[in-house]
């Protein structure tokens, strides 16, 4: 965003200076200034049409340092005559005529099909505003980071849109995204920490081109929301490139487990991404894994890790500290965390003295898996059986003691003592 | 007809008699004490799935703190076991009559009379034939005391491997910590359930003793409660003439409602943590 703000300027430069050959200062090169009229609020009183006064009050010194101080009022509204009211003929000139390339995205997008059938959509001045264009660097253009996602929101959070657009069952995350953005982790690095990096809706969702996620051409589509979150995360993204997931994503989309491999988003959500160091993360993030790895997920919750996990705290090990959170490889891998010669330094990271022995534990042992751990499965049993039996034989005891009382009593037997100690 | 004392021991003809030393009355304290905080913090680990378990350990304080809770209350239950076993050491070689702590109608150790008792028992309970009369231990004492004793080696152990892993992994393979959890679970487990039903059962529920048997606080109980429930003892020491040296005075009003306040303490908690394992086991 920031780098091609520096470009602009250049081409733009020559743009508008081929433009101002025309009609530098004046409307009609006849010597009258736009701002005569255009400026004064008392001659327009009437003459706004369906648009309002407002609309046409454009007071000298508007465009002063915007990013199109240097043009004149003709570059963009052409086809003007001297006469008053102008000709009805009047018209703007596209904005794609300097800038080809935003034009050409937002052609292609989803507001501009909207823009075109029901007119609910913005067209450039909509996010940009039409005389008072700043360019994204600046705190006061409703396209700078901090007032991005106000800026979206004034349609993504309007009710009216929501219910229009957004109604089907398929769309439920879109009718709360612009909410449920400023409380994830990019929503708080720019309202709550002032953060101008983080990612605001057009750094995942592109600034032009705009499309639904089911669009293949979406920067948020599950084809390419790898390289959409690599944009920033450059570090995650080479791990998650050599990772099972990341092997399974490029080959095909499918992972050993007969999964679609996981982008970005099934583990990290979309609107409701938290911060990874939060405890409300590292237990959701649990289940997000057992969404595809159902049997490890289970058998995790077996054991010690996994119970104090479930219990909602973030004092033992969840997937992602013995599997790496990116860089997932199978056991046979060499260079995976769990590779049989990576374990004592893996296991090693919270319980420092690890040794070989150690890192014999099964951190996914299951009892009930005759098989594979026939020791805890005979162990299990031993001690099932042990407080089955003892259980059984004394609450039968029990059982049959209470009725022997009880018949005993019916028979006119009182209880054993009735005087209290004097 | 005068009121039914609350305490089972307090009821009918007198004097009191001792039945409890203050250590075996300390002890049982100490028992009580540590295994209510210890299934208290351990229960909703083990029943990590079930929906009490989060609003249990947080009553506890979380799950830092009921780490602390389990390895402090560990510490009490390793204490008065080696206290135990070093006073019983200590009064067999100290005794002048040792076989009697082995062998005979005062000691412990189960014999045959009990399996006899256990037969006779089961056949009252069909109404063929009358109810076994005890001596000084009756065989439901002696297996709550043999359990207690298999308990606290068995969990004691498992929980002190999965106290101190990396330590115990010098000597054991991994898979030991896997075998430990299902045992230190499973047998805290069986102890809980068979304490607070059966054992709570025996000794305070029961018609003949509802609500509560105070005798192991105070350590004494009348003569007629004794020749309800150990007849064959109360004989005995009757025709040897030793009762007279067993009269106990009346306990204090303080001892009294301090063992009124952990007996029920331990009883209400005991029953509502049954009511917890039950609901986690149906869901």
């Amino acid at each position: 965003m920031f780098a091609r703000s520096l470009v602009r300027p250049a081409w733009l430069a020559a743009a508008t200076a081929f433009l101002a050959a025309a009609g530098a200062g004046t409307a009609t090169g006849q010597g009258i200034t736009c701002e005569k009229c255009h400026g004064n609020r008392d001659f327009l009183v009437g003459k706004g049409g369906p648009q309002g006064d407002s609309a046409l009050y454009v007071p000298a010194g508007t465009l002063q340092d915007t990013r199109h101080a240097s043009l004149r009022c003709a570059q963009c509204h052409v086809g003007y005559d001297a006469g008053y009211p102008h000709r009805a003929t009047s018209r703007v000139v596209p904005c794609s005529t300097c800038h080809a390339a935003e034009g050409r995205d937002w052609d292609a997008s989803i507001h501009a099909a909207n823009s075109a059938s029901t007119g609910d959509a913005p067209t450039c001045v909509g996010c940009h505003g039409s005389h008072t264009v700043y360019g994204a660097a600046d705190r006061r253009s409703p396209t700078h980071p901090l007032n991005v996602a106000m800026m979206c929101g004034r349609c993504h959070a309007d009710p009216r849109i929501i219910g229009t657009y957004f109604a089907t069952a398929d769309k439920t995350r879109a009718r709360t995204a612009v909410a449920h953005f400023y409380k994830t982790v990019h929503g708080n690095a720019l309202t709550g920490a002032g953060l101008v990096v983080s990612a605001t809706c057009n750094d995942c969702h592109r600034a032009h081109k705009v499309l639904p996620a089911d669009s293949t051409g979406s920067s948020v589509n599950r084809a390419n929301i790898p390289a959409t979150c690599g944009a920033c995360h450059v570090g995650v993204v080479e791990a998650y490139d050599s990772s099972a997931h990341g092997a399974a994503y490029r080959t095909g989309g499918v992972t050993t487990t007969g999964h679609s491999a996981p982008v970005c988003v099934d583990c990290h959500s979309a609107h409701e991404i938290v911060r990874a160091d939060q405890p409300q993360w590292l237990l959701g993030v649990v289940q997000e894994c057992g969404t595809c790895h159902e049997r490890l997920y289970e058998t995790y919750f077996e054991t010690y890790h996994g119970k104090v996990t479930r219990l909602g705290f973030n004092l033992a090990a969840t997937c992602s500290d013995c599997h790496t959170a990116h860089n997932m490889r199978p056991a046979s891998d060499t260079r995976s965390s769990v590779y049989a010669e990576n374990l004592v330094a893996t296991c090693g990271r919270c319980h420092s003295g690890a040794n070989a022995n150690f890192v014999r534990y099964q951190p996914h042992g299951d009892p009930k898996d005759r098989t594979k751990y026939p020791l805890l499965f005979w162990s299990w049993l031993f001690m099932t059986l042990l407080l089955v039996g003892t259980m059984s034989f004394f609450l039968l005891h029990t059982f049959l003691w209470l009725v022997r009382i009880t018949i005993n009593r019916l028979r006119g037997g009182g209880p054993a003592h009735t005087e209290a100690q004097p | 007809m005068t009121p039914r004392a609350l305490n089972a021991a307090d009821r009918g003809a007198g004097p009191y008699l001792w039945r409890f030393t203050p250590l075996q009355r300390a002890l049982h304290a100490a028992v009580i004490v540590s295994f209510c905080g210890l299934v208290t913090t351990g229960l909703p680990l083990h029943f990590a799935h079930a929906a009490w378990a989060r609003a249990l350990i947080r009553v506890v304080g979380g799950l830092h703190a009921a780490g602390l809770i389990h390895r402090a209350c560990a510490i009490i239950t390793f204490g008065y076991f080696a206290l135990y076993i070093g006073s019983i050491t200590y009064r067999i070689m100290r005794s002048s009559n040792r076989m009697s702590f082995f062998w005979g109608p005062d000691s412990m150790v189960p014999q045959p009379k009990d399996v006899r008792d256990v037969i006779q028992m089961f056949k009252w309970f069909l109404g063929r034939g009358e109810q076994p009369r005890f001596d000084r231990f009756s065989y439901m004492e002696k297996f709550d005391h043999l359990g207690v004793f298999w308990g606290v080696a068995v969990i004691g152990a498992s929980g002190l491997l999965l106290w101190f892993p990396e330590f115990f992994a010098k000597i054991l393979p991994g898979w030991a910590f896997n075998v430990a959890t299902i045992i230190h679970g499973d047998e805290a487990l069986l102890a809980l359930s068979f304490i607070f039903t059966i054992h709570f059962f025996n000794v305070h529920l029961r018609p003949e003793k509802f609500p509560i048997d105070l005798v192991i606080f105070t350590g004494r109980a009348t003569a007629a409660y004794m020749q309800e429930e150990h007849p064959l003892e109360y004989e005995r020491r009757r025709a040897a003439g030793t009762l007279d040296a067993l009269t106990a005075p009346p306990i204090s009003r303080a001892g009294y409602l301090w063992s009124l306040v952990l007996g029920f303490a331990s009883l209400g908690l005991g029953v509502f943590l049954v009511i917890l394992v039950i609901w986690a086991l149906l869901h």
